[in-house]
């Protein structure tokens, strides 16, 4: 549940003397907005009220409405259904794709709720990809009733064309899960016939029926290999292609090798077989790659990441006539009407109007920049406050927006080759291991015939990898649950060792140290017939009509005078008429008229009537609560910390000096990011960068490991191995302990391991040891390495 | 003893058809979702909407 000072149904903070709030079954919750009220009431009204007390904690601002209402209507046409829609008999089957959902009681919650629209036969919903299938009557609701609906409860709609059927996370998951049957029936198979054949070498067994028992442990146990341990083997194959080998590659020569050697053995009737190991080795690793999928699927969805920045339509001028098309159907050289308030569709030149656009997306800054005819603009981008035709250039991937998310896959391809150290080890030693025990069984061979099976027996058994073998999963799983207990969402289990050995933190500045959006610092009378609760909310009321970044510092829920006549004159600010007069806000110019000085650290805004400036408004991106804190608390813990930043040197100077922060880049676009990660990694550092844009897309990816924070843009969680969810900036210093915490686990369990398989071994060599004994060691030595990694969940 | 030349591949076999069903509800989506049903249990009742005044 939300923090009591957070939005009881998006889980963004509460507005600074916004009462707003909502009764659901009988307690009375605050919430941060009247759109995160209107759709807390429509959950209630429903009889829903459950899916609030049933849901995860929100990602925050994943249910919060988008506070301009969509046009959905528009997509009740006939073009919209045929574009988005297949019909067939009067029933219409869409796929749409819901963003701001996050867990099991959303999709609850959406097919629940869509089952009420009229005609709507069926609804499946995919919390897994996000997506959901419908299908209704045509004649009864149209798609915009459904995108509509949608909406309504908070999500942000957005319909797939029809032949986007690829999945590729669905698919991802059908195979592991599969695999993982396999192996995990291989492996009980395998060990219920290994227990005979251990039992005969025990007891005494008929020579047929051993080669019996073999013969059907290789047939179970070879699915197991060639199947369920399949990807093992291409990674390891693509490594040494690569000339980059994984840890993969010994996993691999450690189950080829046993298996092959087990083959051998079993048609040269040899001492003895390892098929059960095999089979066991596979279906823990297996288990553990199943469950890290689980946790990256939860958290991303990469196919829609880019989308999500584009609008759904598109308005096309086609001989003088306007007409609205999806954006997937934009072609080179349409001419696109943008109006204010539009995200840009693609990227094109400015053929008519000019207007100041919000580039932040792409750049990073702040800043609004002014776009006239012959101007360039770029997917994603907002236009803040004037209508403006455009020529299409480039759409899709081909766009600004596209190139950023390849040079982010390609960071990602070539991010530094970890290699497991703790896997590594445990490969190595099944390697020596199964080496040793065929020394054993050569020896007593030789020195005592009768004795040599069982001796080799005790061998493979009491040296049973499995301790080894769930040492580092074991622990890796424990400290994935404790993380998300704590609000970060793991979604590379090699982050912890890497999270644990950093020695250089680097933190972008907008977004991630600050809060991102301006806010107001200070305000200075210039009239004293006005106090400041008047200005601001003349202020405010003449800011509603304009979208730009700057105006929603001004936002507030109060009652505001009414205004007439408003204009919004692009990159100078907003006029009307408030009681009678003509006040205008905005820059000094553009409200006295004349000229006047601007400063650079900090934006300043007049606010006048007939060229009298009454106020002037300081506003400025503020640093986030706990930043200093956490700035100082990583410096203490003897991490390197760095700023880069896209922003201005004034800005990033002044945020550096006021956490201490020695090493400060700024005017840093992706590409020089990534320049100084990579050249902060050749001189050994190990990098952690954190940030939260999608111009920090790419250093997200390049970068040794990353956090990104759970209010930043998709893009960035998609490349980034840790996700805080929450709005502070702590959990980072918790992930780097934990990380430190559970890498000692590792290293305990490894070191528990070894010594046992250490004393174990000489005396299973040397006839001391009895099979059943050894079994019953081995099973000890697993069981401590698991509640070794249990103590994980209680840290703190 | 020799009764397990007959029992254990017919195990196998049995263990092969449990495979097959396994892959087949894989592959008709049953596992997509592991969460939302579990959910769906506690949360859906038989209440019409309109009677719902909390």
């Amino acid at each position: 549940m939300a923090a009591p000072d957070n939005c009881f149904h998006c889980a963004l903070p509460n507005p600074k003397g916004s009462e707003l709030t909502v009764d659901i079954e009988g307690r009375s919750h605050r919430v941060c907005c009247p759109g995160c009220k209107a759709v807390a009431e429509l959950i209630r009204d429903s009889g829903m009220s459950r899916y609030y007390a049933m849901r995860d904690a929100p990602l925050p601002g994943a249910g919060k409405p988008l506070p301009e209402a969509s046009e959905w209507q528009v997509f009740n046409s006939r073009e919209m259904l045929d574009a988005f829609a297949e019909t067939e008999g009067g029933i219409a089957e869409a796929r749409i794709y819901a963003g701001g959902m996050y867990c099991s009681a959303c999709s609850w919650l959406i097919e629940t709720s869509l089952e009420k629209v009229p005609g709507v036969q069926s609804v499946e919903v995919s919390p897994l990809t996000h997506r959901l299938r419908i299908r209704w009557a045509v004649d009864k609701a149209g798609l915009g009733d459904i995108l509509s609906g949608l909406s309504n409860l908070g999500y942000r709609p957005q319909p797939l064309a029809a032949d986007d059927a690829s999945r590729p996370e669905i698919a991802e998951q059908r195979a592991a899960l599969k695999r993982l049957l396999v192996a995990s029936l291989g492996m009980m198979q395998v060990m219920m016939f290994a227990v005979g054949l251990y039992a005969g070498d025990f007891q005494g067994i008929e020579a047929d029926m051993q080669h019996f028992l073999r013969l059907v442990s290789f047939f179970v146990a070879t699915p197991v290999v060639f199947y369920a341990a399949k990807p093992f083997f291409t990674s390891a194959w693509r490594g040494v292609v690569a000339r980059r080998p994984g840890m993969d590659l010994p996993v691999s020569i450690a189950i080829g090798s046993a298996y092959a050697a087990s083959v051998y053995a079993t048609f040269t009737n040899g001492p003895a077989v390892w098929f059960d190991s095999v089979a066991m080795f596979v279906f823990f690793l297996t288990l553990g790659r199943y469950l890290e999928m689980r946790a990256r699927h939860r958290s991303i969805d990469r196919s829609v990441a880019l989308s999500q920045l584009l609008p759904n339509t598109a308005t096309v001028v086609v001989n003088d006539e306007n007409r609205t098309v999806p954006v997937a159907r934009l072609a080179k050289d349409d001419l696109v009407l943008i109006r204010a308030g539009d995200s840009i569709p693609a990227d094109g030149v400015v053929v008519a109007g000019a207007s100041s656009v919000d580039e932040a997306l792409l750049t990073g800054e702040a800043e609004p920049r002014r776009r006239a005819i012959g101007d360039l603009l770029a997917a994603g981008s907002v236009n803040l406050d004037a209508m403006m035709t455009m020529r299409v250039t480039r759409t899709g991937g081909d766009t600004a927006l596209g190139a950023i998310n390849r040079l982010s896959e390609r960071a990602r391809f070539t991010r530094p080759a970890f290699v497991n150290i703790a896997d590594r080890i445990a490969s190595y030693v099944v390697v020596a291991l199964l080496v040793v025990a065929a020394v054993v069984a050569l020896y007593w061979y030789f020195v005592a015939p009768e004795r040599a099976f069982v001796i080799t027996l005790s061998v493979l058994v009491v040296t049973c990898p499995c301790a080894l073998a769930l040492a580092t999963p074991a622990a890796f799983a424990a400290a994935g649950s404790r993380m998300s207990d704590l609000r970060l969402l793991l979604t590379n289990g090699n982050a912890i060792e890497v999270l644990s050995r950093a020695t250089q933190i680097v933190f972008d500045k907008t977004g991630t140290l600050t809060y991102g959006a301006p806010v107001i610092l200070s305000t200075t009378i210039l009239d004293d017939r006005y106090d400041e609760t008047q200005c601001l909310s003349i202020a405010a009321a003449l800011e509603q009509a304009s979208s730009h970044p700057i105006a929603r510092a001004f936002r507030t829920d109060g009652t505001l005078p009414l205004v007439t006549d408003t204009k919004v004159q692009v990159s100078q600010g907003v006029s009307g008429i408030v009681d009678g007069k003509a006040w205008r806000i905005g820059t000094a110019a553009f409200v006295t008229e004349g000229d006047a000085p601007q400063t650079a650290s900090s934006t300043i805004v007049f606010l006048g009537f007939d060229t009298h400036a009454v106020a002037r408004f300081e506003l400025t991106d503020t640093l986030r609560a706990d930043a200093r804190d956490t700035v100082k608390a990583l410096i203490n813990m003897g991490k390197k910390v760095s700023l880069v930043s896209g922003d201005n040197a004034t800005a990033v100077a002044a945020i550096a000096a006021a956490l201490d922060i020695e090493d400060a880049h700024s005017d840093c676009r992706p590409e020089d990011k990534l320049r100084i990660i990579n050249a902060l990694q050749e001189s050994g550092e190990r990098v952690v960068m954190i940030g939260d844009g999608i111009n920090d897309a790419p250093v997200l990816a390049g970068a040794d490991t990353s956090i990104a924070p759970g209010h930043g843009a998709l893009l960035a969680q998609t490349n980034a191995d840790v996700i805080m969810l929450g709005d502070s900036l702590h959990p980072i210093t918790t992930a780097i302990r934990l990380s430190a915490a559970t890498m000692r686990i590792v290293r305990q369990n490894l070191a528990w391991a070894v010594v046992y398989n250490a004393t174990a071994l000489p005396l299973a060599a040397a006839g001391m040891v009895p099979p059943w004994l050894a079994a019953i060691g081995m099973s000890l030595s697993s069981l401590v390495v698991v509640l070794n990694a249990l103590r994980l969940n209680r840290y703190t | 003893m020799s009764i397990l030349y007959v029992l254990i591949p017919l195990a196998l076999l049995i263990l092969g058809g449990a495979v097959w069903a396994f892959f087949w509800a894989v592959g008709s989506g049953q596992f997509d979702d592991l969460d939302t049903p579990a959910m769906r249990i506690l949360m859906d009742d038989d209440r019409a909407p309109k009677d719902s005044d909390e």
